[in-house]
């Protein structure tokens, strides 16, 4: 465990947060069953806990990498953080007004052009139409679609898509908490150096960052912290390149 | 100020995904959008043909009576058979991002209220067309379709949010709407009918709106003080249904998702 610092400037603070999603035993939830489950008292559930007792903190200035196999919850800590889910137990210390969420392609709508997609996205993420008005030609360079943005998205290749989503979701002035989900090696090679540059200029704005990915490459290259969540529960925090490297061994003596 | 564009910023949002609503509708149409406007019109031929000889004599300008009501109509069920669907249509896209779910709700009646904005233009050339004269009252008509939207937008908060849990909802609520437009005086005149079922349309708040608009775009009145009432108890009351009991499920209307 890490040495415990003063208060003062922890940005995130996640204090033995539980996550469980309910599910009805029986899957279709028809209004038949509910019926019948009114009359035989107490239904059935399955709980899942996505979530056990989970605890770290985040500095400011830090950057955090949360690391885990598929399933193990990463992502939502990540909903948690940035109030996008609200924990069964436990709480969040952070300022939602300061977090900014990064996912790529949120909402990209393959029917719609891709000029109207950034504006669709750019909405969602929490841009103003003004903003959007001032910054989209930069956007379309960053991703160097220049001529394809009349076309619908259906039409574009993968890597396209990403580059959109990309440049769409750095498109604005560092947020004070960053927080990127599986936001980085996107694209080909020469796109991944870009949108790299382009996160450690942000991380270099002082920003507060928090980064979601199952590759340790990425963590170790980018983080100056790692979180290591394994099946819901906090299996180790602290030094990127020792929480790597154990991640590394369970993924090869594991199942994985 | 901060309030203020926050609610600016939603509004985008609805804007947007309006936008998208629509483009995608139309997408494998010629006309597109167009059709807002011709399919009120068509089916206002199809019925005055049947129905303007059997109520001649009850209804002047059948054509007219008819249109209103099934424009007002095509609204409601247009917002909120789409509405109900609205939180799990959208369900990949709630779990990524940070906007009210309650935004995608209000899409979708939005979205039906900006089709009613294009079926006008039919309803305006017909009004010409017929020589309706219009007066004063006419300039009701926005408070009495404002009053219609909210009572509209309480419905779909209630189906959106039911129809998470329960899925049988939408086919109940598809027998409920034949019923209900049965009982909304849309095509045939209230008068002809007595009796208990000529009270449970008068207190039916869909027909309440529409024989409102009607009045005054039709007759140049203005609906009575205990139509006012009416019109404004089920328009909040509704609303706040709806939306109370939405906020007090989102959290278990998350977790199913």
């Amino acid at each position: 465990m890490e040495m415990q610092r003063t208060n003062e400037h922890a940005e995130i603070a996640v204090r033995h947060v539980t996550m469980q999603f309910r599910r009805a035993h029986e899957e279709s939830s028809s209004l038949k069953e509910l019926f019948i489950n009114a009359f035989r008292k107490g239904q059935k559930y399955e709980t899942f806990t996505a979530l056990d007792d989970v605890s770290f903190t985040v500095f400011k200035g830090e950057v955090a990498g949360i690391i885990g196999t598929n399933g193990s919850g990463k992502s939502t800590i990540l909903k948690i953080i940035a109030g996008v889910l609200v924990p069964t137990k436990g709480k969040v210390e952070a300022d939602q007004d300061k977090i900014q969420l990064l996912t790529l392609g949120t909402g990209f709508d393959p029917e719609l052009t891709g000029r109207e997609n950034v504006y669709l996205n750019g909405a969602m993420i929490g841009y103003s139409k003004k903003y959007l008005d001032e910054t989209y030609e930069e956007i379309v360079r960053f991703a160097e679609l220049e001529g394809f943005m009349d076309e619908k998205v259906r039409n574009y290749s993968s890597g396209m898509v990403s580059r959109l989503g990309f440049a769409i979701a750095t498109a604005q002035d560092t947020p004070e908490i960053l927080i990127l989900d599986e936001v980085l090696s996107v694209g080909d090679l020469f796109f991944r150096k870009k949108s790299e540059a382009r996160i450690q200029e942000m991380i270099h704005g002082g920003s507060t960052v928090l980064i979601v990915s199952h590759s340790p490459s990425v963590i170790r290259s980018n983080c100056t912290k790692a979180i290591w969540i394994e099946k819901g529960k906090l299996e180790a925090v602290g030094d990127p390149q020792e929480v790597c490297d154990r991640y590394e061994k369970m993924q090869k003596g594991g199942a994985g | 100020m901060e309030r203020a564009q926050k609610y600016r910023q939603r509004f985008f949002v609805i804007q947007q995904l309006t936008a998208r609503e629509i483009k995608r509708k139309y997408a494998r149409s010629y006309l597109g959008i167009v059709w807002s406007v011709l399919n009120p019109l068509l089916s206002m031929t199809v019925l005055s043909l049947i129905f303007s000889q059997l109520f001649r004599r009850s209804i002047e300008n059948y054509p007219i009576y008819y249109l209103t009501g099934y424009l007002l109509w095509q609204m409601f069920t247009g917002a909120t058979m789409a509405g109900m669907t609205a939180l799990a249509d959208n369900k990949s896209l709630l779990m990524k991002v940070r906007i009210p779910m309650d935004l995608f709700i209000l899409t979708r009646a939005y979205t039906s209220l900006i089709n009613l904005g294009y079926s006008f233009i039919a309803y305006g050339i017909m009004l010409a067309v017929f020589r309706i004269a219009l007066n004063w009252s006419a300039l009701l008509t926005p408070v009495i379709l404002i009053l219609l939207f909210s009572f509209t937008v309480g419905i779909s908060y209630l189906l959106a949010t039911g129809y998470v849990f329960f899925g049988d909802i939408r086919h109940l609520y598809g027998v409920a709407l034949t019923l209900w437009m049965y009982c909304s005086a849309i095509f045939y005149p209230v008068e002809q009918l007595q009796g208990t079922i000529r009270t449970v349309i008068q207190l039916n708040p869909m027909y309440v709106y529409i024989h409102c608009f009607r009045k005054a775009i039709m007759e140049g009145l203005p609906p009575t003080g205990s139509e006012w009432l009416q019109m404004v108890i089920w328009g909040a009351g509704i609303y706040l249904a709806g939306y109370l009991f939405f906020k007090k499920s989102r959290n278990r209307i998350m977790q199913k998702i």
